[in-house]
């Protein structure tokens, strides 16, 4: 069953209104709810029925000759396969060859490609966001689970917590972003449940974390501590 | 679109499917489907052809680039194309570091009188797209007047829900209700027709 306040919510998100924090919460809803998911497709249907209302007009036809000539242009650049030669004694030395040509094409394509995505994550707010899954371990209760939604462009996040018990007085539940380029795991701050074991926070780790390849979180002193001490409860990659 | 046929859906998906492939004859057909209703949306939010021209473009090189990544889960062709459409052109008023100067016209408006006459779809070729854009028009011509007045703040101009509850001196939760209403109410309308 949807909520009203999260079918007004599908509705912004449908049409590109929510700011970034509110963007990131959502995803985590939409997650685990196919239910929302078909209201945002349904409600996505509907932005595109407003287009057409729009006075119709079409774009003059050199408009067309000009993508058409840069999409041909792009498929040129794409160098074709060496062929193969006559049959000599020099032949494994022109497949040797041939071989290094087609790795270095690779290599190239490789590259494209690359900044393609780059392209299509600076365009695509979903393409920017990572999702990571923490799972329990020993001493967490086996049904304990938590959902990361980090954007590393704005080096903040979304976590949601759910059937997390809080923790015994004088402790605190502590979030972590383990970094490739960092030898210790990365203060994301404190995590407070509500007395259902539920939590949805927005985050930002302490220092840069570029290159974020899990998060965790651990039982700490209350309060937090820079640098991790307790057990780790969840912990979880993409 | 609400009045797509499930048959077109599918072609829509077999040319996207093509152009994932470089196939470049899909792509000419679905640039002669789409162009039409993607610049006049680009136009109406930008109000200048020449920058509606380059947003189109650039739309359609996402389209050629990104074709494989197309989710039929998330979105139809269309509605894909035109969420790609109002992000490359959102870019754009923000580049220009202000709203859009085109008024949200009266939705009775069906041929602007600016526009030059070469760009002003043939009814020839068009008939079955413009019929499209008539059921639309009169369906949200239909909805309550604020719900529509809301959506198309929302949609044509990119106001936020809090520019829109500014402007229209409303609470947030009246126009993020109105918003959700109107979106369902037309969808729904649509579906039944």
């Amino acid at each position: 069953m949807i909520s009203e306040e999260q079918q007004d919510q599908a509705a912004l998100y449908a049409l590109g209104l929510l700011d970034a924090d509110e963007d990131a919460a959502f995803e985590l809803e939409l997650r685990t709810s196919a239910e929302l998911r078909d209201l945002v497709r349904e409600l996505r249907e509907a932005g595109g029925d407003v287009a057409l209302t729009a006075p119709s007009l079409l774009p003059p036809a050199s408009l067309k000759q000009r993508i058409m000539g840069e999409i041909a242009l792009e498929t040129k650049r794409v160098v074709p396969m060496p062929t193969q030669r006559a049959s000599f004694g020099w032949i494994p030395w022109a497949i040797a060859a041939a071989l290094a040509v087609f790795c270095g094409l690779l290599a190239l394509d490789r590259v494209r490609l690359e900044r393609q995505l780059a392209q299509i994550r600076a365009v695509d707010p979903l393409m920017q966001t990572t999702f990571y899954t923490l799972a329990p371990s020993a001493p967490a209760p086996a049904d304990a689970k938590a959902t990361v939604a980090w954007q590393p462009g704005r080096q903040s996040g979304v976590i949601r917590i759910s059937n997390l018990p809080a923790p015994q007085p004088g402790k605190d539940y502590q979030l972590w972003a383990v970094d490739a380029e960092h030898k210790d795991p990365i203060s994301a701050g404190v995590v407070r449940v509500d007395k259902n074991g539920v939590a949805q926070i927005r985050f930002k780790p302490v220092e840069k974390a570029e290159h974020v390849k899990a998060f965790a979180i651990s039982l700490e002193r209350e309060g937090g501590v820079p640098k991790k001490e307790g057990p780790i409860l969840l912990v979880g990659s993409t | 679109m609400a009045e797509t046929s499930t048959a077109q859906q599918m072609l829509d998906q077999e040319m996207i499917a093509r152009i994932g492939r470089r196939d470049q004859s899909a792509f000419s057909a679905l640039y002669d489907r789409l162009s039409g209703p993607l610049y006049s949306l680009a136009m109406k939010m930008l109000g200048d052809p020449g920058e509606a021209q380059d947003a189109l473009q650039d739309v359609f090189l996402q389209i050629w680039s990104r074709a494989a990544t197309y989710d039929p889960e998330q979105s139809s062709v269309f509605s894909w194309t035109v969420l790609l459409t109002r992000s490359r052109v959102i870019d754009r008023l923000r580049a220009r570091g202000r709203r859009s100067r085109v008024v949200v016209a009266s939705t009775e408006d069906t041929l602007t009188g600016a526009a030059d006459a070469s760009t002003v779809e043939s009814a020839a070729d068009t008939v079955e797209k413009n019929d499209e854009a008539v059921r639309v028009r009169d369906v949200l011509n239909n909805l309550p007047s604020e719900q529509r007045e809301a959506i198309e703040l929302a949609f044509f101009e990119h106001l936020s829900h809090h520019e829109i509850a500014a402007r229209l001196g409303q609470p947030l939760g009246t126009v993020k209700a109105r918003i959700r209403r109107g979106l369902l109410k037309l969808r729904q309308r649509l579906k039944n027709l």
